[in-house]
Formats: structure tokens, sequence, C-alpha cells
């Protein structure tokens, strides 16, 4: 059984021009330890989507519709009567069994409290250790995500730390409680190349050693080929392709796909082969097109794609693409 | 054929002075400490390095944003080091620049108009407003904007549309050489695309050189005819673009370039890394010999306690004592 099983996931947020739906009918399932990339462009819905899964929506988000089933547990906000007891619930969930990765080190660690103290946190929280207990652990942690002396670390307070370290930290919280399923959004974004390989080095090996399931948020196709064993593509809050790694870089079937792909410079190319880029930019999702939200910017675009939402067709167990280019009446 | 460089700069160091307090022991940030490079009319010369290695401060004191301590740099001929006034004024006319972040760039009381049109009215360019506004409405058209966009102000245009307006106003004065300092580090992958297409077609056009700063190593390869390295404010290596990505030879470029996650999983996955321990060293306290020793696999006694200069090597130009004869 899967570990993780979205359904038709739809959120909503309320803003004074009207409603904009960042999240819109999307579905994929997660097993135990994989790792499963979604791609996208800035807007595009993807660090939504996993906020309304692990309940964290700013105050104007609403999930309007969709299933998340978790390790077996329905934690669809509609499956619990009040609010309360549904903040509840993923309180108890996040940091525990589930946890999260967030992109900025600096914003996500508390200034002002020691390191300590943001590591034993959720151990204090989650598991029955006593303080020295969970202090050990919280040395090993570090030892783990590769501190040097953490004895001595652990009583510094972040600024004390490089964005490399820092983001070291953040790592370790999220490993405290042996999670899962660990939700990392564009965990090397803000750090440079050798760190950024350092720290996705240290979540690879991770992932061997503890067969955690990883959701990789990212817009680096690059570091999605490097981690990822499946590859979901967002555009305008939808999921328009979603495959294994080879499947979506090797036989790519949405035009988005494709055209993410030849927009990207890839070093080990010799000539200047000249980058394309995808014209225009991105849906405003005030107002999202009826059809495929891509359609403005397809240059396969048919009439159809305008007014209607493409289906989904299935190549492979694992490879669905939603293009009405694929469609068995589709000329070819 | 020799051609005569457009940018040459020699051994510049820019240093700045972070003492705290009148008290305390002096501490200077050897941000830019000896750097040397030549950049040709019509080339684009790429700068990368991790953050903090002085990338950006080479470039802003390039532009003459920051005075150098000492060194030189040579502008079409003319030692602009130590200029100033209306020579300085002149010279800003000649030399350009792209910022990093759109979004805090442009001015947002004023419109697009009024923000092109700025540097034509500070250097004197055109007699009256009609001729200044036909020449925005051609420079919207070729940054691939609309001449209706002119009345607009920058919060009605996305990241990838604001930097298409900072490319203007910096083609605006007819400049020769342009320092790109991480255009398109704030933009999403497929804007990425069009802005540096962009960029490539301007220059072919008009004849232009860029300095281009940016972390994004896939990138920079691919708009480059030559790269420099740096590290700690230093040159490590500096060469053809790709024969500097192919064949590098400083230790810290060739970890520096297999850390770059490739684009292809089955090249990517099968890739070795060298992944480097630790990270830069404080540029307030730098090591004494080579900046890279600290991490550096090969680093020998010598390493520590001497600088290695740069050494030519073909067509290159190293610091590293591997490659001293």
């Amino acid at each position: 059984m899967a570990l993780l099983e979205v359904k038709n996931l739809s959120t909503e947020f309320k803003t004074d021009q009207g409603r904009v739906q960042a999240v819109r009918d999307v579905s994929f399932s997660l097993n135990q330890g994989e790792v499963l990339g979604i791609v996208g462009e800035s807007g595009s819905g993807k660090s939504q989507t996993m906020y309304s899964i692990i309940g964290l929506l700013a105050e104007n988000g609403v999930v309007t519709e969709g299933d998340v089933t978790f390790d077996g547990v329905d934690i669809s906000r509609k499956n619990f009567k009040t609010k309360k007891a549904y903040e509840e619930a993923m309180r108890k969930l996040r940091g525990n069994t589930m946890a999260m990765i967030f992109q900025d080190p600096m914003t996500f660690l508390n200034p002002v409290l020691k390191i300590e103290t943001q590591l034993i946190e959720p151990l204090m929280n989650h598991t029955k250790m006593t303080k020295a207990q969970a202090r050990e652990r919280a040395l090993e942690l570090m030892r783990l995500v590769g501190i040097p002396s953490p004895e001595k670390r652990i009583t510094q307070y972040p600024f004390e730390f490089s964005g490399g370290m820092r983001q070291r930290i953040v790592i370790a919280i999220a490993l405290a409680c042996n999670p899962k399923l660990i939700i990392a959004d564009e965990p090397t974004t803000a750090l440079d190349v050798t760190i950024q390989a350092q720290v996705l080095e240290l979540i690879d090996h991770l992932r061997e050693e503890r067969d955690s399931a990883i959701i990789m948020i990212t817009h680096d196709l690059g570091v999605v080929a490097k981690l990822c064993d499946r590859v979901a593509i967002m555009y305008g809050g939808k999921i328009v392709e979603i495959g294994t790694d080879k499947e979506i870089f090797y036989d790519p079937k949405h035009p988005y796909t494709l055209g993410l792909l030849s927009c990207i410079a890839n070093p080990e190319d010799d000539d200047e082969k000249e980058l394309t880029p995808i014209p225009g930019s991105p849906p405003d999702l005030l107002n999202p097109p009826k059809g495929c939200p891509f359609v403005d910017r397809c240059t396969k675009a048919m009439r159809v794609c305008k007014d209607h939402m493409p289906s989904v067709t299935t190549f492979s167990d694992t490879h669905q693409c939603a293009c009405w280019l694929n469609h068995s009446k589709a000329v070819k | 054929m020799s051609e005569k460089p457009i940018l040459s700069v020699k051994d510049l160091k820019t240093h700045f002075d972070v003492t705290k307090g009148i008290f305390s022991p002096k501490q200077i940030v050897k941000a830019v400490d000896g750097v040397t490079f030549d950049v040709m009319p019509n080339e684009t010369f790429g700068l990368v390095g991790e953050s903090g290695c002085g990338k950006s401060t080479l470039g802003r004191t390039i532009v003459k944003l920051y005075d150098p301590v000492s060194g030189s740099i040579e502008f079409n001929g003319q030692d602009i080091s130590k200029i100033k006034g209306s020579d300085l004024k002149t010279f800003r006319k000649d030399m350009q620049m792209i910022f990093q972040d759109p979004y805090a760039s442009l001015n947002p009381r004023m419109t697009v108009g009024e923000i092109i049109k700025e540097p034509m009215i500070i250097h004197n360019i055109y007699n009256t407003d009609e001729e200044r506004e036909a020449r925005v409405v051609e420079l919207l058209k070729i940054v691939g904007l609309k001449p209706d966009h002119i009345r607009r102000y920058p919060a009605e245009f996305s990241g990838g549309q604001r930097q298409r307006i900072g490319i203007a106003r910096a083609l605006a004065v007819n400049p020769k050489f342009i320092v790109c300092d991480e255009p398109i580090s704030a933009l999403d992958v497929s804007i990425q695309a069009q802005v540096i297409n962009l960029l490539k077609n301007i220059q072919k056009e008009m004849g232009l050189s860029y300095l281009f700063i940016a972390h994004d190593l896939s990138m920079v390869k691919h708009i480059s005819d030559k790269i420099g390295v740096m590290y700690l404010g230093h040159m490590m290596e500096c060469g053809p673009s790709n024969d500097v990505y192919h064949r590098p030879l400083h230790p810290y470029t060739v970890a520096l370039l297999s850390a770059i996650p490739i684009p292809d999983p089955e090249v990517s996955k099968a890739k070795s890394r060298i992944v480097l321990e630790g990270e830069i060293p404080s540029p307030i306290n730098p090591p004494k010999g080579c900046p890279f020793c600290t991490r550096c696999s090969k680093a020998t006694e010598r390493c520590h306690n001497e600088m290695p200069q740069p050494i030519q090597v073909g067509n290159r130009q190293v610091s590293c004592f591997l490659y001293e004869r």
C-alpha cells in the first residue's frame, strides 16, 4: 500500500481580487523509500500542494476538495469535524512521522534559541524521552548530518552557523523522530553548488539508510535528475505529467515538459545549442483558462485545448500525461 | 592578429574596512585581492564562484561603484581606476550594469518610460523629449516589450519583464560594455532562457561586451566565451569556456564543476562527485598561502605558506603550484 495517497486535491485562496485556484485536482501517490520530485515554476502550486497535505496553509487558504491518506489514515480536512481537531491531529503528525525541510534555513530556525533547544523540541513533544536522552539523541543527529564537534556546536545560536550548516541543522530537526515521509521544499535553492552537492549527498545517504519517502519540491531539473525516482511536473496548479525519472527526461509527452527540458543549458553539451525558451508567462490562477493551463504558451495548441481540460493518457504503470496531443483521436 | 582588449584588469584589489569600534584591532575584508583578466570586444566573460568569493564586488569595482585599493582597470585603453567627476560620467555612459534583483532595482514610483529615459537625460543624449520618447519605444521593442507599456509602473510586470526593463535601461545610453550581475538568478527556468537569448541577440546586433556574473555554472558556460573562476577574492583559473569546463586544471574548478547537477538522470546518478569538505574560509582571516589550501585534497606544505601566482598554461591562466614547471 502506498505511504501517501493524494486524490483530487484542490486548494483555493480567498483574496480581495477573488479566489485564486492554487491547486487544481492534483492526484499522486508515494511509496515507502521513494523520492518524488515535484517540478514547476513559481506559482505553479507545488508548495501549496504540500502545505495542503500537511495542513500548513495560510489563513485564507482552504482545501475545497480531495482526500489525503497517509500511512493508512485519512488526514483530509473534511474528515475532521472541527478545525481544532484537525490541527490537533496534524500537530501530532508534523515533526513526528511527517517532517518538512524548508527552503530558507535562516527564517526556519529561531534566532534567539540555541540549537539545542530547537533540536530537542520535536523529541520532547513527540516522544517520552527525558531531556538528557533527547540531548544525547540531538548530538547523534548532528553527527549524522555531518556537523563537526557537535558537543561544542549544540550550545551555539543559528547565526554562528553558515548557510550550509544551518540547512544541516534543519535536516537534523526533520529527522529527529525518524519520519516516514520528508517533504523538502527547495532545500538547496539558497545554497552554493558545492554546499548543495554536500546536502544532496546527505539526503541521498539518509534515504538509503532509513528508507524514508521523500518529496522534493524544486525547480532545478539537475537536482531532480540526481536524486529522484519519479517526477511530477506541475503547471498552473495541475500535475501535467508524472513518470519515472527516465520517462520524464528521455520520453517527455507534455509540450511543457519538453519546453522545460529544452530551455535549460546542459553543460555536458559541447556546442552552442540554442536555448529554446517557452514564450509568454504562466497563467493567472485567479482566472485560469477553461481548458489546458498551458494553452497560451503551447506551440502545438489546438482548438480543443482552449475549451476542454485535457484527459489523462496512461503510457505505462508509472507514466501519465494530461495533454490532448496524446489522445487517440488527435492528429499525429 | 592581436586585438586590443576592451577591458583589462590588472592586479585589482578591493578591500573593506570592517573594524568595529575605534580601539579594536583593524579588520580588513579582502573581497577582491589581486585579480587579473582581459575582456575582448564582442566577448562575454563569465565570472563564477560561490557566494562570498568576491565576484559581485569585482563587478561593482569595475563599474566604479566601489573604489579599488590598488591595481588598474583599463577600459578602452584608459585607466579608469582613479577617474572622478565628469570623466567618470563619460565613462559610465560606455559601461552600464544590469542588476540581480528586478524587484529592487527599478523605482516603483517611476513609469517604465521615466526609468528608461533617466539615463538619457543624465547623459544629455537627445535634445528633445520626443526624441527620447521615440528611443524608449524602440528600446522596448528590442527587449520584447510593447510600446504601450511605457506609461505603466514596474509593479504591473512579472520578474522576467522587469528584467527586460532593466536591460532596456542599460541599453539606453548605447554602452559598449555591460556588467550583468546575476541577471537571471531571480527568474524561473523558462524565463531565464528568454533573457539569456535576448542578451545574446542584443550582443550580436550592437557589438557589446559582457561581464556576466552568476553562480549557475551551466548558464554561464552557455553564454560565455571565456570563464573566470573566483575563490575568496582570487581568480583561480581563467580561459575559454569549453576548455575550462571539459579540462579543468585547478583543483577548485574540478571540484566546482563536479558539483553541478546535470539534468540527465543516467549521467547524473552515475557521476561521482568530488564532494568538498568544509566551507569557504572567512575573507577577514584568509589562509596565508593558497586560499583553497584548507579544502584542497592536493595541498602540500608549500600551498599553506606561499601564495601561488597566476601562470599561463596553454591558453589558460591558473593559480596553482601543480602546474609550475
